[in-house]
């Protein structure tokens, strides 16, 4: 059953170097995190990556057992992509159930394949866990700014996102009492076929939509009563100001990230070219 | 269909960083035409309490009999329990969708699968318990007044006829009319034998309709017995954030000056009654 408390972005919140930096130079260094480790090819790359992911998780406080958790949904995913590089790449057999032959290269590009989603996840879910919703919009929104002379609306953008994260739970909390509200006069949502379903979901959503206009039509009431007129010549309670740390994690990020272009000139493919 | 709760304890968010005991061994038991009023501060946990009774929460531990049946047993259906225990939600006009009031009242008996006599028939007995004029019933729920719509939902649950109607703060958010005359709806459904338990904020409400009072602070049960016994009791009302009726504060006000006023005075009939015997007494009553 929905219920409140689902925290969309599932900020965990102590305090650490990692949650005190900037969240602009954070997003900034996710950013290039993602990229370096499709520019790795090899394993030693991934030790360079992965050195500088679990220095940012120790740094960080987070629990490795919070991380974990994370990783628990997409396990499914990494199990069956490795199997398909196990069983589908050619190349010496280490055993065969029926016509599936898995190789030695398909073991070696499953693993790679797998840690490096491993890493991905580790890493970028760190973002999240570690900038408030509230800090993750203010950066996107100084981050998408210079583009607004192109026409994104960079303020609009990021307003809308921290509405939206912050209406998620009411609708959530909502949708689950209107549920039981219709559950009272016999609705039912749990059995039946796809039509059925489908069907017996308009009790629910109606209300939903209503309640949710009518939110929006008194949020924006009662942001015009307090003056509010988009972007223009706003200011911040917050400001955001890089500090020395945000310097030097933008600087560990750029050594890491050179450290990976050397391992992948000097190492070249995990399974060299033409051995496939 | 007496219902009967023991040791009743719900958790939210079980096994998260953030869960809440909501209702920690509540026990009691509510027989046939009862009419039972529910009291306590907000997040006492008494709107968690009740969707327990028809079973939209399932107890963390502890049970609920109805009928003398754990509902969480094997082979009970819980659509048919609902069908026996009404439970009207807070502010249930937000629940309506249907294009018109007529519709939205015949929900509840289209979903246990009456035939379409039936469901004009409970249409029409719904309308006439909670007073709503039948000229409603082709328009369309959304635009009617904060009161008419209310009456359309609660008529949605006593369109299922019900034997317990269990009702979360009916009168939230109405005018002092709209107020009085749902009241007079729900004591009136009271008297024709339906079960009745009421969920307010108001205390005044509680003391003119309940016979028995159950009051809920931070989970639990900490009074349960007659309407004349909590109310007169004032400290431990404040206690728990609650205060006896208005009229009880009057006849103790009274009382402070000298007056020979009974204490347990929870209705303005009931305090009319009083006065004027004190005042015949005190020979004045006439000159009034
Ligand atoms: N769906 C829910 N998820 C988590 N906590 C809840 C939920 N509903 C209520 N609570 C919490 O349970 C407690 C009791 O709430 P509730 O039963 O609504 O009290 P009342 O109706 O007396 O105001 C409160 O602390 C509330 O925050
Ligand atoms: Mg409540």
């Amino acid at each position: 059953m929905i219920s409140r408390g689902i925290v969309v972005g599932q900020y965990y919140p102590v305090n650490s170097l990692v949650h005190s930096l900037d969240p602009r130079a954070k997003i900034v260094i996710s950013m290039i995190f993602m990229v370096v480790l499709f520019v790795g090819n090899n394993f030693y790359s991934f030790a360079v990556a992965g050195t500088f992911a679990v220095l940012a998780v120790t740094l960080s406080k987070i629990p490795w057992k919070v991380l974990i958790r994370g990783l628990r949904p997409i396990v499914f995913i990494m199990l069956f992509t490795t199997a398909l590089h196990l069983f589908l790449t050619p190349g010496p057999a280490i055993f065969q159930i029926g016509p599936l032959k898995a190789s030695w290269p398909g073991l070696i590009q499953g693993l790679f394949i797998g840690i490096r989603l491993i890493i991905l996840i580790v890493f970028t879910s760190l973002l999240t866990l570690t900038t408030s919703p509230i800090e993750l919009t203010d950066g996107l929104e100084d981050i998408l700014k210079p583009f607004s002379r192109i026409g994104v609306p960079a303020h609009e953008i990021a307003m809308m996102m921290t509405i939206a994260l912050r209406f998620i739970p009411t609708l959530l909390e909502e949708a689950d009492r209107i549920m039981k509200a219709q559950m009272s006069r016999g609705a039912d949502f749990e059995s039946g076929n796809m039509i059925q379903r489908a069907k017996s979901l308009v009790p629910l959503l109606v209300p939903l939509f209503v309640s949710a206009f009518r939110r929006a039509d008194e949020l924006a009431m009662a942001m015009e009563a307090r003056c509010y007129r988009g972007g223009e010549g706003r200011t911040r309670m917050r400001q955001l100001r890089l500090s020395g740390g945000d310097y030097l994690a933008l600087g560990l990020t750029i050594i890491m990230s050179a450290l990976v272009i050397y391992t992948r000139i000097r190492f070249g493919p995990v399974i060299p070219r033409g051995t496939l | 269909m007496p219902i009967e709760v023991s040791n009743l304890t719900h958790t939210y968010m079980k096994g998260t960083t953030s869960e809440v005991t909501a209702i920690s061994g509540v026990s009691f038991r509510i027989e046939d035409g009862e009419f039972v009023g529910l009291i306590g501060a907000t997040g006492s946990g008494k709107s968690t309490l009740i969707q327990h009774l028809n079973g939209l929460l399932r107890p963390t531990s502890g049970t609920v009999l109805v009928d003398g049946v754990d509902i969480w047993s094997k082979g009970v259906s819980l659509k048919q329990i609902r069908r026996k225990i009404g439970l009207v939600f807070q502010y249930p006009e937000q629940q309506v969708f249907e294009e018109t009031v007529y519709d939205d009242i015949a929900f509840g008996p289209r979903n246990l699968g009456f035939s379409q006599a039936e469901v004009e028939a409970r249409v029409e007995k719904a309308c006439e318990l909670v007073g709503l004029d039948k000229e409603l019933l082709p328009r369309s729920p959304f635009e009617l007044s904060g009161g008419q719509v209310r009456r359309v939902a609660i008529a949605g649950i006593l369109a299922i006829q019900p034997k317990v109607l269990i009702l979360d703060e009916p009168t939230a958010g109405l005018d002092p009319k709209g107020r009085m005359e749902i009241l007079d709806n729900i004591k009136q459904l009271h008297e024709t034998g339906m079960t009745v338990i009421l969920v307010s904020h108001n205390m005044d409400d509680v003391a003119r309709l309940c016979e028995r009072v159950m009051v809920l602070e931070k989970g639990t049960l900490v009074f349960d017995g007659p309407a004349r016994e909590v109310f007169t009791q004032r400290e431990f009302l404040y206690s728990k954030q609650l205060r006896p009726p208005e009229v009880t504060l009057l006849m103790e006000k009274l009382r402070q000056r000298g007056w020979a006023v009974r204490q347990d005075v929870l209705t303005v009939e009931e305090a009319y009654a009083e006065i004027m015997k004190e005042l015949r007494k005190k020979g004045v009553a006439g000159a009034i």
